[in-house]
């Protein structure tokens, strides 16, 4: 094993410990229980209800809704009479979640074109959102029934209930997609939403890995010993960048799988590809985000130099996760290309905010922006990595002296 | 006469407003265990760890066995090792584990040099326990022993002994006593007159950035007319 091997496999030990890892599997496992809870809860929603009828119409209407929800729903109790009360109890003993009641005088009622009426008597057997999910499911198969007789009473055709079919087209910037405005939007939100969370996780873990590395380094004394062993300075650099960066990127994929996972559960996961990115896209955007993760990985290096300790370590991470956090917020919630010239000065001055808008840029076909920003990130990272070589070879690292700059750092983390 | 372990000509070092090192000049032969001694602040720390490759060097020559510590710090670097006053080890490793460790940048035959750690450190069956769990003087005894079972040219020992009781103390003294040999050099720094005068051949008396009084303990005191290290010390420093 060379020394890059070796301090590599040094860093990931440390960066392994239980003491850096829980905290990152803490919110993923959450994350992914709180998507199984609402995968249940969906999946309950979308079942077949039991329920009991009574129909006390006798009539061809009232037989007609019966029949309706006999064929969708499981009917553990019919009786053509009785009291709603008492009945409930034994459907619910059954199983079963409601009673409906069809009302003597239904048929006719609906004869005289006017509204019929059906009782509907619900167990909750708890007040959380699992135990409330048969209510939605009663509401469907009434609805359903109420189709069914529409249709049968009037003779129309099922176009007929919904005779206009809007066509759109909508005009964004550059582009002309046939779809809805509200439907763009809700395929927007599910197809990119994640990127920009997704950089901001990278960027987050990548940085904490590299401080938290420098940090146990100072506290266990370490670094003196390894700066004389025979090992050249960039290779030290280069094993905690990537080693931390191998860590990073680890949290970040458990992060966005479980966000992902946690967020599916509320759709169908089909969302409509109305807008979408190519393959070479992709690309783009993934070298828009090694660069993001290079220039962090440096920055955070060199800011992990001024770390006293581990506790040291996190505070230095807070200007990161300024840096990460504000475009994440910018790109969700705005277009940046359309923000006053000082506040899209300043967040394009955030390399990060780069691949954070790439996606949305190149959907638009706005390129432009896209590769100036990966020229910008590209020299942001070479800076960087020039400034952390040159920091691991000066007195700074031993000494800590660092003028206004440590001063400043030093009060960060008193 | 061959290469010169270390020759230190005029450093001057200097932080910020400080002059930390005003004009140090010393050598250190092959086979020599040279001591720097002086007060807190006097500059030894800062002078090891120039030699060290740690600091840069503000002005003068330093040269560790011919090699320019300046333009070739990673040739240096493969003839030392270093004990900073300070040290620690990575605390989820165990003894054998740290020893096995530094073990992997040295040589072609790493088992045989832990193996020659675990002798030095003698931790028993500690050596296998975390290092998070060792005292102070169980730290000292393993680091110094991964520093002098690479067999470095030049074993530089900031403090060998600082914070350790009589018993550590007295162990450690002899390790490093034994450990030159005919190409071996130890230079080190210590507080104790009486450790660097059962450990060294010469020393160097450092106050304010200088080598105020340099020689064989033996030929200080008598040059100074007292009866130890301490009276020298403390005649030509105060």
């Amino acid at each position: 094993m060379n020394h890059f091997w070796r301090l590599l496999w040094k860093e990931t030990r440390e960066l392994l410990r239980p003491r850096y890892l829980l905290p990152i599997l803490m919110i993923p496992i959450i994350f992914l229980a709180l998507g199984q809870g609402m995968g249940g809860i969906d999946d309950a929603a979308s079942g077949q209800p039991t329920i009991g009828i009574i129909n006390e119409d006798g009539g061809e209407y009232g037989e007609l809704v019966n029949d309706t929800l006999s064929r969708n729903a499981s009917v553990v109790y019919y009786a053509e009479s009785g009291d709603p009360a008492s009945a409930i109890e034994t459907v619910s003993e059954r199983g079963g979640d409601a009673l409906l009641v069809i009302p003597e005088g239904f048929t006719e009622r609906i004869r005289d074109r006017t509204a019929g009426s059906v009782g509907v008597h619900s167990v909750v057997r708890s007040l959380s959102l699992s135990g409330i999910t048969s209510s939605a499911q009663i509401d469907g198969q009434i609805q359903r029934a109420g189709t069914v007789l529409t249709l049968n009473v009037t003779g129309t055709t099922p176009a007929m209930l919904d005779p206009i079919r809007p066509a759109y087209t909508t005009y964004i910037e550059e582009r002309t997609v046939e779809t809805s405005p509200g439907a763009l939007s809700g395929s927007f939100a599910t197809q990119f939403i994640f990127i920009p969370v997704v950089i901001m996780f990278v960027i987050i873990f990548s940085g904490q890995m590299v401080i938290n590395s420098m940090g146990a380094e100072k506290e266990n004394k370490t670094l003196e010993t390894l700066l004389t062993m025979p090992v050249k300075r960039s290779t030290i650099v280069a094993a905690k960048l990537i080693g931390s960066a191998s860590i990073g990127l680890l949290g970040a994929a458990l992060y966005t799988i479980s966000i992902y996972y946690y967020q599916s559960s509320f759709t169908d996961g089909g969302a409509s590809a109305a807008l979408s990115l190519g393959i070479w896209d992709y690309a783009i955007v993934g070298v828009s985000l090694f660069l993001s993760l290079v220039g962090v990985l440096a920055f955070a290096l060199v800011l992990g130099v001024f770390a006293d300790d581990r506790q040291g370590a996190q505070m230095l991470l807070f200007p990161i996760s300024i840096l990460a956090i504000v475009p994440m917020f910018a790109t969700m919630f705005t277009d940046v290309a359309r923000l006053s010239l000082p506040i899209r000065a300043v967040l394009l001055a955030i390399p990060f905010t780069h691949p954070a808008i790439a996606p949305k840029r190149l959907l638009l076909n706005d390129t432009m922006m896209v590769f100036g920003g990966i020229v910008y990130q590209a020299i942001f990272a070479a800076a960087m990595i020039w400034l952390a070589i040159r920091v691991f070879n000066s007195d700074r690292l031993v000494t800590g002296s660092s003028g206004q700059l440590g001063r400043l750092l030093s009060r960060l983390q008193s | 006469m061959g290469v010169r372990a270390v020759q230190v000509a005029d450093l001057r070092k200097r932080y910020g407003d400080v002059q930390a090192l005003r004009g140090v000049s010393f050598d250190v032969e092959p086979g020599e265990i040279y001591g720097l001694v002086g007060p807190n602040g006097a500059g030894k720390t800062t002078t090891l760890r120039t030699l060290s490759t740690l600091l840069t060097v503000g002005d003068g020559d330093v040269d560790v066995f011919g090699a320019d510590v300046r333009s070739q710090p990673n040739e240096v670097r493969k003839r030392i090792r270093y004990l900073p006053e300070d040290a620690g080890a990575y605390d989820n490793l165990t003894g054998r584990q740290y020893l096995e460790f530094i073990a992997d940048f040295y040589g072609d035959d790493p088992d045989a040099l832990v193996e020659r750690g675990i002798e030095i450190a003698d931790l028993g069956e500690r050596i296998d326990s975390k290092t998070s769990e060792y005292s102070k003087g169980m730290t000292r005894k393993l680091l110094l022993a991964s520093t002098i079972m690479t067999e470095p040219d030049l074993a530089i020992l900031d403090e060998p002994t600082s914070g350790l009781d009589v018993e550590n103390a007295r162990t450690i003294r002899d390790i490093v006593k034994e450990f030159p040999g005919t190409n071996r050099s130890v230079l080190l720094s210590s507080h104790n007159m009486l450790e660097v005068e059962f450990l060294c051949d010469r020393i160097g008396l450092l106050n304010e950035g200088e080598i105020v009084a340099e020689g064989a303990p033996a030929d200080l005191i008598a040059e100074y007319g007292v009866e130890n290290l301490e009276e020298v010390f403390l005649e030509a420093v105060v």
